[in-house]
C-alpha cells in the first residue's frame, strides 16, 4: 500500500518540478521507476530521503561529451568520510545522464586497477580522437574525484588520514603497495561504478586478484581477516541505493576460488577468509561464490558448507567442470574461460573482456505454449509429435520477436567501464560500440518447468491416456481451473525435477530446439545469443494466463532447478546433472533446494560428501535456502522478532523483513512443501 | 520375482553408513505397538499402502543413486521385518553383491534362523532391535517369541551389528537385562531414540490404536550413560 502511495507522491513531485530543468525532472523519474518494484511497506530510506532533497539533484548535461559529464558529475559530488574503516563515498542524488540503457551488470577486472595507474593509463591516450579524448577528460575526473576526497580527509579528523590519502595520492601515479591499500582502491573503483549509474556491480575474483599482493605484504591472517570484514562492512553501505528491483538485489558478487587449468584448482588464504568474514559477519551482502571443481580442497568446501548453514544465503556453487568447457565450446578462448566471473545472479563470463550482457532479457518459454493454445484449431492435432511441433514453431517467433527487439536496443555510451574492458583501449571504440573482445547477449529462461510439465500433461492426459481432448484442458485453463479434478490431474503427474527419462528427454529436446534457434541469430555486435535454464524473474514475469501445468492465472513460476514435491534431494540432482547445459545453454543454470537449518547441523559430513558427490556427478551450480518454514511463517508474522532472518532469493541474499509478500509467501510455500506439509 | 513394498526411500542418512537407499518392505513378524511405520506390518495390500515391485526394477531404483554410495552408503533393506521376504530378495542380493553394494538389514531378529542365515551370507551391515527382553511382555505386547530372538543373536556378526533401542517403559523395565546382554554380545556400536508421534495419521488411515508415551529426557541420558559404559552408544532421531 505504501509503495503505491509513495509512487503517487513522488509522481506529484515530478509535476510540480515543471519549472526544473528536464534533467533534474529526469533523474528523479529515473530514481523512481528504477526502485518502483519494491513493493515494501519498508520505504527504503534512500528515496524517501530523497525526495525532500531534491535540490540536491544534479545530472551533467547530455551537451557535453561524455567525459566532461563525468568531470562536471565529479566536481560537484558531495563527499562524505566515515569516522572509521574504509572510503566509500556515493552521493546518492546526483548521478550520470543518458539516453541509452546503461550497460551493466559486470564484473571489472580488478587487477588492472591495482596494477595500472591513471599516468599510466593516460599514456594510450595521446592522440585527439574522440576516443582518447573522451578516455583522457574521465582519468581526469577520477584524478578531481580523488583531488576533492584528499581534501576531506585532510580536514577530518581521522587520525590514520595520512595513510589514506597515500592511498588515494598513489591511484594517480602508482600500483598497489598493500594488502589494504589494495582493498581501499577496489572499493573506491567500485564506487565510481555505483555513482555514474551502473547496477550490479561484481566484485571478481578477488582472492586471486589479492594473491599476489596479499603474499608480498606481511600481514597476518588474522590482520588480513579483520580487514576483509571492514571491507565487507563497507561493500554493505549504501545498501538500499544499491539494490536493483528488489531490496538485495545489489549484485555484488564476490567469486572465490576456481580452476585456472586443467586440474589446476586455485585457492589461497584469502578464499578461506573471505568465506570466515562472511560466516561471522551475518550480513546478506556482497555475497559469495564458490568455483568448485574436483580439485576443491575438502576443507574449503566444508568451510563453504558451514558458511551456508549459518543461513547467510551464500555462498552459491559454481561447477567449473561444467561451466568451464561449455564456455570453451560456445567460443571463449581457453585462458579467458578459466577466468570467468558471474554476473547477478550467477551467469559465467570472462571478466573484463567484454560487454557480456548476461541478463539482456527474460526468455519465458510458457509464453509461446499459450500462445499456441490461444491461437491454434486444437482439434488438428493427432499425436503429440504434432502438438510439439507446432510449439516449436512458436517458438521461433517467440524467439525471433524477442531477439529482434533486443537488438534494437542501443547503449549508452561508457568512458569508464571502457578504461577497464579489453580491447576497448587498443581499438579506440567505446564498449558500447563494439570496442570489447566479447559482446555476447545473455537470457535467463523464466518457466521452463512450468512449460516442461505443461507438454508433459499434454502427451500423458491428452495423447497417451486419453483421458482429456486438448480442448478440454485449454477450456479448464482458460476457466482458471474451476474445475478442481483436472487440476488434481495436472498437477500429480511427474514433473520436471524428476529423474525421469519422459520428463528429461522432453527438457534436453526443447532446450536444444532454442538453443539451434539462438545459433541461428546474432545480435548487433555479430555476436552471439546465449541462455541458461534458471529463472530470477519467476515472480515479476508471472503475470500469464494460467498454464497446463495447473498454475493459475498469474500465480508465480516454479523458481530455478527445483522440486519440492518430495525430500528427495539426489532425485533432484541426478535430474539436474542429466540435463544438458551444452551449445548455448550454459548462462546460469541454478539447483535451487531448501534445507533445513538443523538437518545440515546433524548430517554435517553426510550431507558435504552429498554436495561434492552432486557436483561431480554434473550439477551446474546450485545454491541453498537453509531456512525452515516454521521460522519463517514466524517472521512473517513478527517481523520484529527476526531482524536477521537472511534468505536467498534469486542470486542475491536479502533480510526476509525486506521482501515484498509475494515473494515471502513463495518462500513459505516451497519450505512447507518441502517438508512435506502442503495440503 | 517380486517383492512387496510400501516405499523405497533415497537419501536416507539414519539408516547405516552413508548415503543409502532404504527399501521398506512390506510384513512383519510382531506388531509393536509405537511402530513408526505401521503400513508395514501387514504383509496385505492395504488401499494406498503397498505395491509389488519386481526385482529388476527395484535394482534400477537402489543402482540410481550408485554414485553417492561412494559415503560408504548403500542399500538398507527395512520395514516391516526385511528377512521374512529375504528368499524373494536373495537373486537381488547376488546381483548387488556383485556390484559391489553396500547392504545393510534393520531387523528385529524375530524370524526363522534360516532366513537369518541368508542374509548373514550377503549383510555387510545390520542394525538390529532391542525392543524388550521379558518373556511375557515379548508375547504379550510384542506378539513374539524371545528364546528366537535371543537364539538368533547368537548366529549374528557382531561386528557388523549396531544395536538400536527405544526408549520406552518397557525397555526401561528391561534395562537390566538389556545391560547383561550388551555385556555378553558387544556390538560395533548402539543407537537409542524417543518415540515420536508422526505416524499418528498413517495409523488413522489404518484404523489402529496409537500407543504413544513420552519418556523424560533424563531417563534417555541415564539409559545411554549406563550404555556407554560397555560401547559407544549414541541418542539419534528417527
Ligand atoms: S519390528 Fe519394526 S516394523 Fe515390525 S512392528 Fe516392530 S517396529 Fe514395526
Amino acid at each position: 500500500m505504501a509503495s503505491v502511495k509513495f509512487i503517487n507522491i513522488a509522481k506529484s513531485v515530478f509535476f510540480k518540478l515543471e519549472q526544473y530543468d528536464f534533467t533534474k525532472k529526469f533523474l528523479i523519474y529515473s530514481l523512481i521507476t528504477r526502485k518502483q518494484n519494491w513493493k515494501n511497506k519498508n520505504l527504503p530510506k534512500t528515496l524517501t530521503g530523497a525526495l525532500p532533497n531534491y535540490a540536491h539533484f544534479y545530472t551533467p548535461s547530455l551537451k557535453d561529451s561524455k567525459g566532461v559529464q563525468l568531470k562536471n558529475l565529479f566536481s560537484k559530488l558531495d563527499i562524505n568520510i566515515s569516522k572509521d574503516n574504509f572510503i566509500f563515498t556515493i552521493d546518492e542524488f546526483k548521478t550520470v545522464n543518458y539516453k541509452y540503457r546503461i550497460a551493466d551488470n559486470l564484473s571489472i577486472d580488478y587487477s588492472k586497477v591495482l596494477n595500472t595507474s591513471i599516468n599510466e593509463l593516460k599514456e594510450q591516450f595521446n592522440d585527439f580522437d574522440d576516443y582518447s579524448l573522451n578516455q583522457m577528460s574521465t582519468l581526469e575526473a577520477i584524478e578531481i574525484l580523488i583531488d576533492r576526497i584528499v581534501q576531506k580527509l585532510n580536514a577530518s579528523g581521522r587520525t590514520d588520514r595520512q595513510e589514506l590519502i597515500d592511498y588515494f595520492e598513489n591511484i594517480k601515479t602508482d600500483k598497489v603497495k598493500t594488502f589494504k591499500e589494495a582493498l581501499q582502491r577496489i572499493l573506491f573503483f567500485n564506487q565510481l561504478l555505483w555513482q555514474t549509474g551502473h547496477n550490479l556491480n561484481g566484485f571478481g575474483r578477488l582472492d586471486y586478484v589479492l594473491d599476489e599482493i596479499y603474499n608480498r605484504d606481511d600481514i597476518t591472517k588474522d590482520e588480513a581477516l579483520g580487514l576483509i570484514k571492514q571491507f565487507l562492512k563497507s561493500a554493505h553501505s549504501y545498501y538500499e541505493y544499491k539494490s536493483n528491483s528488489l531490496i538485495g538485489d545489489t549484485g555484488q558478487i564476490i567469486v572465490l576460488g576456481g580452476l585456472n587449468g586443467e586440474n589446476d584448482y586455485f585457492s589461497n588464504d584469502l578464499t578461506y577468509l573471505f568465506l570466515k568474514a562472511v560466516k561471522d559477519l551475518n550480513q546478506p551482502d556482497p555475497k559469495l561464490i564458490l568455483r568448485y571443481s574436483k580439485e576443491t580442497p575438502k576443507d574449503l568446501l566444508s568451510l563453504a558448507i558451514e558458511t551456508m548453514a549459518t543461513g547467510v544465503g551464500s555462498p552459491l556453487i559454481s561447477n567449473d567442470e561444467m561451466v568451464i568447457p561449455n564456455l570453451i565450446n560456445f567460443g571463449y578462448n581457453a585462458q579467458d574461460a578459466y577466468n570467468y566471473v558471474v554476473s547477478a545472479c550467477w551467469e559465467p563470463a570472462p571478466v573484463g573482456k567484454g560487454l557480456e550482457l548476461n541478463n539482456v532479457d527474460s526468455f519465458v518459454f510458457i509464453v509461446p505454449l499459450n500462445q499456441l493454445l490461444d491461437s491454434e484449431d486444437l482439434s488438428q492435432f493427432s499425436n503429440f509429435d504434432e502438438f510439439l511441433s507446432s510449439y516449436k514453431n512458436y517458438l521461433i517467433k517467440y524467439t525471433n520477436n524477442l531477439l529482434d527487439e533486443i537488438n534494437s536496443q542501443n547503449w549508452e555510451m561508457d568512458p569508464l567501464l571502457s578504461l577497464f574492458i579489453d580491447d576497448c583501449n587498443q581499438n579506440h571504440l567505446d564498449f558500447s560500440e563494439g570496442g570489447a573482445i566479447y559482446n555476447n547477449y545473455g537470457l535467463t529462461s523464466v518457466s521452463l518447468s512450468n512449460t516442461i510439465n505443461s507438454l508433459y500433461n499434454v502427451k500423458k492426459l491428452v495423447f497417451d491416456d486419453k483421458k482429456y481432448t486438448l480442448k478440454e484442458l485449454n477450456d479448464a485453463r482458460k476457466n482458471n481451473f474451476n474445475d478442481e479434478f483436472i487440476l488434481d490431474d495436472l498437477k500429480s503427474q511427474i514433473k520436471f525435477g524428476m529423474d525421469n527419462d519422459e520428463i528429461l528427454n522432453l527438457t534436453n529436446e526443447v532446450t536444444e530446439f532454442v538453443s539451434e534457434v539462438f545459433k541461428s541469430r546474432n545480435n548487433k555486435f555479430g555476436d552471439k545469443f546465449k541462455f541458461g535454464l534458471s529463472a530470477p524473474s519467476y515472480i515479476s514475469k508471472s503475470n500469464v494466463d494460467a498454464s497446463l501445468d495447473g498454475r493459475k492465472n498469474a500465480e508465480p513460476f516454479n523458481v530455478h532447478i527445483s522440486l519440492e514435491e518430495n525430500n528427495d534431494y539426489t532425485e533432484l540432482m541426478r535430474f539436474a546433472s542429466k540435463l544438458d547445459y551444452s551449445k548455448h545453454r550454459f548462462n546460469g543454470n541454478v539447483v535451487d533446494f531448501m534445507v533445513s537449518p538443523d538437518f545440515i547441523k546433524k548430517n554435517f559430513e553426510k550431507f558435504t560428501d552429498f554436495i561434492k558427490l552432486s557436483l561431480d556427478m554434473g550439477v551446474f551450480q546450485m545454491q541453498l535456502n537453509v531456512v525452515d518454514s516454521k521460522t519463517l511463517i514466524d517472521a512473517q508474522q513478527n517481523p520484529d522478532k527476526f531482524p536477521n532472518l537472511i534468505v536467498r532469493v534469486w542470486g542475491f541474499s536479502t533480510y526476509f523483513n525486506d521482501l515484498p509478500k509475494d515473494y515471502q509467501d513463495v518462500l513459505i510455500k516451497r519450505a512447507l512443501e518441502h517438508e512435506g506439509k502442503s495440503n | 520375482m517380486k517383492v512387496r513394498v510400501t516405499d523405497i526411500q533415497h537419501f536416507s542418512l539414519h539408516d547405516g553408513p552413508g548415503i543409502r537407499t532404504t527399501v521398506f518392505l512390506k510384513g512383519c513378524s510382531i506388531s509393536c505397538p509405537w511402530c513408526a511405520n505401521p503400513e508395514c506390518i501387514s504383509s496385505k495390500i492395504q488401499g494406498d499402502f503397498g505395491y509389488d515391485i519386481s526385482l529388476e526394477k527395484l535394482e534400477d531404483e537402489i543402482l540410481k543413486d550408485e554414485p553417492y554410495y561412494e559415503t560408504g552408503g548403500g542399500v538398507t533393506f527395512s520395514g516391516g521385518e526385511p528377512l521374512l521376504q529375504i528368499k524373494n530378495l536373495e537373486s537381488l542380493l547376488k546381483s548387488l553383491k556383485l556390484k559391489n553394494i553396500n547392504i545393510c538389514f534393520e531387523t528385529s531378529l524375530f524370524v526363522k534362523k534360516d532366513y537369518l542365515n541368508i542374509a548373514n551370507f550377503y549383510a555387510d551391515e545390520f542394525i538390529v532391535d532391542i525392543k524388550l527382553l521379558n518373556k511375557e511382555n515379548a508375547k504379550n505386547i510384542l506378539n513374539g517369541n524371545i528364546d528366537q530372538y535371543l537364539d538368533n543373536l547368537n548366529s549374528l556378526d557382531l561386528n557388523k551389528t549396531t544395536f538400536r533401542i527405544p526408549v520406552t517403559e518397557y525397555s526401561l523395565n528391561d534395562e537390566d537385562l538389556i545391560l547383561e546382554l550388551i555385556k555378553k554380545y558387544v556390538p560395533k556400536k548402539i543407537e537409542i531414540f524417543k518415540l515420536h508421534n508422526l505416524a499418528k495419521k498413517k495409523y488413522e488411515i489404518l484404523n489402529k490404536e496409537f500407543y504413544y508415551k513420552e519418556v523424560s529426557d533424563v531417563n534417555l541420558i541415564n539409559f545411554r550413560d549406563k550404555l556407554n559404559e560397555f560401547v559407544r552408544t549414541e541418542i539419534i532421531e528417527i
